[in-house]
């Protein structure tokens, strides 16, 4: 059942449109090391960006350099509210972020608690930490409009359905 | 009529050991549906006189005129964005829009439909219940940001908003940012930004006035006559951020 699920970088979705916008500023494509050079970005931080990147399938990243991809600049060219929708569709392809879904489309209540979530995460992911994956989780999650999470009601549910 | 005028504005603080002059002698005007950033150095005042417009703190001697009139108390048509964020901890997204609103005595209804508004055109759809902990500091300005447009201001006082986010934030904030002043839909149309940025100002702004410090004064208003997108890599946008940089070195 774990087949396929992959962990993803625990990186705030903004660091990917900054990413974007300046691969757009570039021509297109860069070095990485540059990038992170002239942002003053510490590099362990920028390959995390590019990985997150990469997994949503905005960029591809062949031998260090990192270059934008037609979904790159489709998602460039439309407003805000149209990114989510993309995110929400790419999110929807990937084996983590789906087997939440189903998850939770299997739950009467359309909804988990935290801890029941960071149970699965520690199955999954035995190599993560889950804290760490569910923040990233709710936080391109919440991004994309797929997944919520209500702190006070301790409820993790599925956006939009 | 310039929207805003200043007028030989001056601000100084009483300490002990006598007057601190903070700003000295400031004049200029803005024209409403300007974007005009004002870059200085730490200490230059550029803040404090970002609140003296906003009426948060009145002038020491001179006046600000808006649309002609001056102003007595905080002038309802503009809203602030802090570096800071300001928001509060235990209220959610939709809590810290609807209390801005709410302070203004807007009514319910309208706040609510206003919140609505707001999430949606700054991306914060699906944020709504989100405390501003559980947000990243790009994510905490958008923040700022919806509260401040949610008044439906004239015009939109900016200080450092996006020195507290790191450089790809602030990247994604700033393309934003012009994507919303441009969209027809908008209602905030003139903007004040203070920044330390150099590059900022030169990517943003139709007009950057620059300040030295000790005291806060105007030495450079420099028109930006590059076509948007601007291209932070030609030839151009190099030269007006060396021109002024030196401005500022020069009376440093």
């Amino acid at each position: 059942m774990t087949a396929g699920i992959n962990p993803i970088p625990d990186c705030n979705l903004m660091w990917v449109f900054g990413l974007l916008e300046t691969l757009e500023d570039r021509g297109g494509r860069e070095d990485g090391y540059k990038i992170a050079r002239d942002l003053a970005f510490k590099f362990s931080d920028l390959l995390k960006v590019m990985k997150a990147a990469e997994i949503l399938g905005l960029v591809s990243t062949p031998s260090g350099d990192v270059v934008l991809e037609p979904l790159g600049k489709q998602f460039l060219a439309v407003d805000i509210n149209q990114r989510k929708l993309m995110l929400r569709e790419q999110l929807r392809k990937h084996g983590l972020f789906n087997y939440f879904v189903r998850l939770l489309r299997g739950q009467e209540s359309r909804s988990l608690s935290k801890e029941v979530v960071l149970e699965h995460l520690a199955i999954l992911l035995p190599a993560e930490r889950p804290e760490r994956t569910f923040a990233t989780l709710v936080n391109w999650g919440r991004f994309a409009e797929l997944f919520g999470y209500n702190k006070d009601e301790d409820r993790f549910y599925l956006d939009h359905e | 009529m310039p929207l805003l005028d200043l007028k030989q504005v001056s601000k100084s603080f009483a300490y002990a050991k006598g007057d601190l002059s903070v700003l000295e002698n400031i004049s200029f005007t803005v024209e409403e549906g300007e974007f005009l950033a004002v870059v200085g150095p730490s200490g230059c005042g550029k803040s404090t006189m970002l609140r003296v417009i906003n009426g948060i703190m009145p002038p020491t001697t001179g006046q600000v005129l808006y649309n002609g009139r001056q102003i007595d108390g905080i002038n309802l048509e503009c809203a602030i964005v802090f570096q800071s964020f300001a928001l509060l901890p235990w209220l959610t997204v939709k809590g810290n829009i609807e209390m801005g609103l709410e302070a203004r005595g807007i009514s319910p209804a309208e706040c609510e439909k206003r919140c609505g508004i707001y999430i949606d055109k700054v991306g914060l759809d699906g944020f709504e219940e989100a405390y501003p902990r559980e947000l990243s500091g790009g994510m905490k300005q958008r923040v700022g940001l919806a509260r401040a447009l949610a008044v439906e201001p004239k015009v939109l006082l900016m200080d450092e908003p996006f020195s507290s986010v790191d450089a790809l934030t602030a990247i994604t904030l700033r393309e934003e940012l012009l994507d919303l002043w441009q969209a027809p839909g908008t209602s905030v149309k003139t903007v004040i930004m203070v920044t330390h940025i150099i590059e900022e100002a030169v990517e943003l702004a139709d007009r950057i006035l620059v300040m030295a410090t000790s005291p806060g004064r105007v030495v450079g208003d420099l028109k930006v006559e590059l076509p948007r997108p601007r291209d932070k890599r030609a030839e151009p946008f190099n030269a007006l951020s060396d021109k002024v940089f030196s401005l500022i070195e020069e009376r440093s």
